[in-house]
This record gives structure tokens, sequence and C-alpha cells, in this order.
């Protein structure tokens, strides 16, 4: 069994951010692969170690993510391609979809799988994109994988409940982070990465044209997010703080 | 005159609010800059909800009826949504940000050429596409997008919106749709869990979520049943999704679904980044955890530093008594 994951390096939303002039600033400058793509490696891994099979990580992205690249070889997966941009781009999901098809064009493949938003930017579009280009049937928000015979079976988080999806291979996949706990690179995964193939291409040698590089969307601006000042916070008995607030909730803010 | 058009999303033989949040807001805007607001109902019984759309304001509604929507699948579904998009060439295709879209909008995207963006939570129009703004970074940063196009494709997240009624006598077309099971390549086999009659989160007005500290049967019971006292909808922390203990359909958060209620009552949950990314856009927010140095206090209204166990049963009582 083949799988391709597709992975994003994003910055750690977790670390400080600062805005300035309209643009976002990270003082760690703190890049981790995407939460979401995490979990699709994990499963991937599970699903080859039980199966047997090759995982391959792809990723679009400049030169520094590389580092990426080697935290998913030293998770497990097996070999990676990574289709370099220059620093700044401006790219939207419509563009990174373009990308991955044009390089799945002439690949072979069981399953491709991806995070189902990237952390940063939440957007959740790049994954039913490339389904489409590439004419995939496909399933979003995958909480669990299993595989049956020729199938991908597939545990989708819907809005009315969990739905249970069969899948035909080839087929594609994007993961919920609520699916599994990505692995930690041990040591000596550490030091394999180290030594498995990783295939470099350049973006600009991929004959994408014009309109596919071009977004159709842009950010123009940051904002930071008004905050929500903190409130009364109480302290003391139990019974006097509960009718105390049961009181203000009904009197005061006429919510009950 | 170009055509403002939403997606009506019905699940459960109901019509999403949050469909009609972004309708009531297609008809502002239609009406400020001269367009038409229209609409189209992609369902099994879709002509039922004619009615409770024309409230909004659409002018015309498009119907595609076939029984293979009963449950959502997204290969149907695309179809229907491209050929509503040959139809009536919309300049902006809304949509409310339900599961349901999240599955489609970026292959819809792939499929039409159109722009898109997803999850916004505000959206103007200008002069050959849209702006929007959307909550990035775990919802800490906003960020500032347009998109310009002949169609473009938005999602908007539940509660962004307020429900604004402006009935209309509206013009029907019945799109001719016909889908042969043989074209699904993916299969839906079971719906698991699927939630029948229970208060859909995204649009309750009151929400009781328990996190880490409520996670035994005592707490559960206790969050049980404040939730039945204010008539609320249960949620709940990723801690507890995770560890089996809740649904996982409950997740409040960047990963779950993202609510706006009137009040939000935050049982045990210490407040993480990613969990307050769900839910701080709720009205009134109310805390109880024993931790007084918990991140949720810098933004609850209401915190009630204490174990929940001693508070909640002298909480539950005023609750009722008020309520009575």
């Amino acid at each position: 069994m083949k799988f391709y994951v597709c992975i994003k390096q994003v910055p750690d939303v977790d670390a400080p951010i600062q805005i300035k002039e309209g643009n976002l600033i990270q003082d760690t400058d703190r890049m981790v692969l995407n939460a979401y793509d995490a979990s699709a490696v994990e499963e991937a891994l599970v699903l080859t170690e039980e199966h047997g099979g090759e995982v391959e990580v792809v990723l679009v992205g400049p030169e520094k993510a590389k580092e990426t690249i080697r935290k998913a070889l030293a998770m497990g997966a097996d070999k990676a391609t990574h289709i370099t941009t220059d620093n700044d781009v401006d790219y939207d999901s419509a563009v990174y979809a373009k990308v991955l098809a044009t390089f799945f064009e002439d690949k072979e493949y069981d399953v491709i799988s991806c995070g189902k938003q990237s952390q940063d930017t939440d957007a959740g579009l790049a994954g039913s994109m490339l389904a489409q280009h590439l004419d995939l049937p496909y399933a979003t928000n995958a909480v669990g994988l299993s595989m049956e015979e020729d199938k991908l079976v597939v545990k989708r988080q819907g809005d009315a409940g969990q739905e249970i999806i069969g899948l035909p291979q080839p087929c594609l996949v994007t993961c919920s982070n609520d699916m599994n706990e990505p692995r930690i690179p041990s040591l000596k995964g550490i030091m394999q990465s180290k030594r498995k193939p990783m295939e470099t291409i350049a973006l600009s040698d991929m004959n994408l044209d014009e309109a596919a590089l071009s977004a159709k969307t842009k950010v123009t601006g940051y904002m930071e997010k008004p905050e929500r000042e903190p409130g009364q916070k109480f302290e003391g008995e139990p019974d006097e703080l509960a009718q105390k607030v049961a009181t203000l909730l009904d009197e005061e803010e006429n919510v009950i | 005159m170009s055509t403002l058009l939403t997606h009506i999303a019905v699940s459960d033989g109901k019509i999403k609010r949050a469909s009609l949040e972004v309708l009531s807001r297609m008809t502002q805007l239609a009406e400020a800059n001269g367009h038409s607001s229209e609409a189209v109902i992609i369902d099994a019984n879709a002509s039922d909800h004619v009615d409770e759309v024309q409230k909004y304001g659409a002018s015309k509604i498009y119907t595609i009826e076939d029984a293979i929507f009963k449950n959502h699948q997204n290969t149907p579904l695309l179809k229907a949504l491209s050929k509503v998009m040959d139809e009536a060439d919309p300049f902006v295709f809304g949509f409310g940000s339900t599961e349901s879209t999240k599955d489609i909008l970026g292959a819809l995207a792939a499929n039409t050429d159109a722009a898109v963006l997803s999850d916004v939570s505000e959206f103007e129009l200008t002069d050959n596409g849209i702006e929007v703004t959307r909550p990035v970074m775990a919802a800490k940063i906003l960020s500032d997008n347009k998109a310009t196009g002949d169609n473009i494709l938005v999602s908007v997240r539940s509660g962004s919106y307020d429900l604004n009624e402006s009935p209309t006598e509206a013009e029907v077309v019945d799109i001719d749709f016909s889908f042969d099971e043989s074209e699904l390549k993916a299969t839906l086999r079971e719906i698991i869990g699927a939630s029948g009659d229970k208060i859909d989160l995204t649009e309750a007005e009151t929400i009781v979520a328990a996190g880490r500290g409520a996670k035994d049967d005592e707490g559960q019971e206790l969050i049980e049943e404040l939730a039945s006292v204010l008539n609320a909808a249960l949620g709940a922390s990723r801690a507890l999704t995770e560890a089996g203990i809740m649904d996982p359909s409950l997740q409040i958060g960047q990963t779950g679904k993202v609510v706006s209620p009137q009040l939000y009552i935050a049982v045990g949950i210490s407040g993480a980044i990613q969990h307050v990314a769900g839910m701080a856009n709720s009205k009134v927010i109310v805390a109880i955890n024993k931790d007084p140095d918990a991140p949720i206090f810098d933004i609850a209204d209401y915190g009630i530093v204490g174990d929940l166990y001693k508070v909640l049963p002298p909480f539950i009582e005023e609750l009722k008594k008020i309520k009575s």
C-alpha cells in the first residue's frame, strides 16, 4: 500500500504573536508540523505498520521547511518530496492544491491524506480541492481510519453524527487531530531520518502556468482580536457564590 | 444587477440557522447594492422549506429535490451545487459553515474555478469581489482578506449575523436533477450517534460545557442536571471527548464546533487557547474552576473559584428557584 501524506509547515499558534504595521510577527519564529498533518502521518504509519506498505510525505514550502519534513521522517515516514518555493509567497489553498495535483499527476498511490485544515489559517480547503483535481473519492474530517480489502473505511465527524464511509482506492482523506496522539520521534528515529531519501523539486521547474500560481484570494492585513476583559472573579463559600452568580445572571444579564 | 445566492442547509428535516443568518446578511447586501438575493434548497424534501426561506428576503428560490439528499454525501451535493451555479451564475455564493459545507467547499471551488474564502466572521461586497474578516492563529488574530472574480464562494461562521426577517413572495424554480447511485464511489454505510432531537450546539442559546474537572460520574451527573435546568446544550473540552467520556460531536474549540450562545458556562475547563477559539464569542461567559489561575478566568465575565462538586449543587438549586 502506498500512502502519500501532504504536510505543511506552520507557525506555532501557541507562541506569542504581535502585529506590526499589519504584518504578523512571531518573535520566536517557531515553525512546526501542522498538528492535523501530524495526525495524518501518525495514522498512515499505524495503517502501514498493520497492513504493510510505504509512507511518503510531500511538502510545498520554503527551504527552511526541511526541518518539518525531517520531523515526519523521524516519526517513521519512509521518504519525502520537498517542492521548494520562495520564502515569502502569498499562495492560497487553491494554489497549493494545484501544485500538489500537478505533482500527483504521474504518481501511483492507494491513499493520499492530509490534515483537515492548517492550524494557522484554519481554511480547510486544500484537501477537497486536491481530491477534485485528481477526481478521487474523498472524505474530510476523519476521526478514525481502517482498511478493508481494497477499501479505506473512514469514520467522519459530520453534522448529524459520525458517518461511516467506504472509499475505494485510490482515494483521499483529510484527518482531524482527534483520531490519535502523534508519536514523538525517538532518538533512533531522528538518527534514521537523516539517511532517508528526500527528493527536492523546485516549484519553478514544475511548468505550472501563471494562472495556477496566482492566488484569487489575498490577505490584506491583520488585527489583534479585541480582547475580552476579565470580569468579576468570586472566591469564598460555595453556597454564597452560587447564589450571587445565579442572581447576577438573572438580574444583570437576563440570560436565565 | 448580480445574484447573491445562499445555500440553505437542511439537516434532520430542519433548516440550519447558520444558513438563514447568511441569507439575512445577503438580503441586506442585495438591498444596499441593488443586487438580487436568491437561495437554493437541496434536500430530499426541499419544497417543504420554501415558506421558511421566503421569510428572509430571497426573491428567487431554487429547489433541488432528490431522495439521495436524505443524508449528507459529498458527491451528489457537489453535483447539485455545480448545477445551481450554472443556472444562477451567482456573483457571491454564501454558505453557513457547517461540517457538510466544510466537506464540499474546496471541491466546489476547484470544480467551478471560483475564488473561495472559508469560515469568515464578516463579509462585505466590493466592486469586483468581497472583503472578509476571518479569525486565524487559533482565533487570536483577525485577518482581512479579499477575493476577486465572477463567482466567489464564502462560508460564514454561525452566529456572525443576526436573523432578519423581510418576507417576500419568491419565484420558485425547481431544478431538474437526477442522481444514479451507481455514480457513487464513496459509500455511506451508517451514521452513528445521530443527534436526533438534541439541541444543536452551534444554534444553542445556552451551553453548559464540561472539562477535565468534571470527568467522573458525579461531575457528569451535575453538568447534565445543570444543562437540563437551563434547557442548555451540552458541550465538552477536547480532554473529555478524547477520553471517550463525552461524545465527539460535543467538542467545542478550534478542532470542534465554534459556538456563540447567549450564556456559556464552562465547568472544570482550564481554557486552553484551542478551546477558547471555539467559544470566545459567547455573550456571557461563566467559569467554574478550582484553580484561581486557570486561563478561562481571563475571559470569563463571572468566575467562580471553587470545587465544582461544592459549587454546582447550590448553583443548580438557585437556578431552579429563578426558573420556577
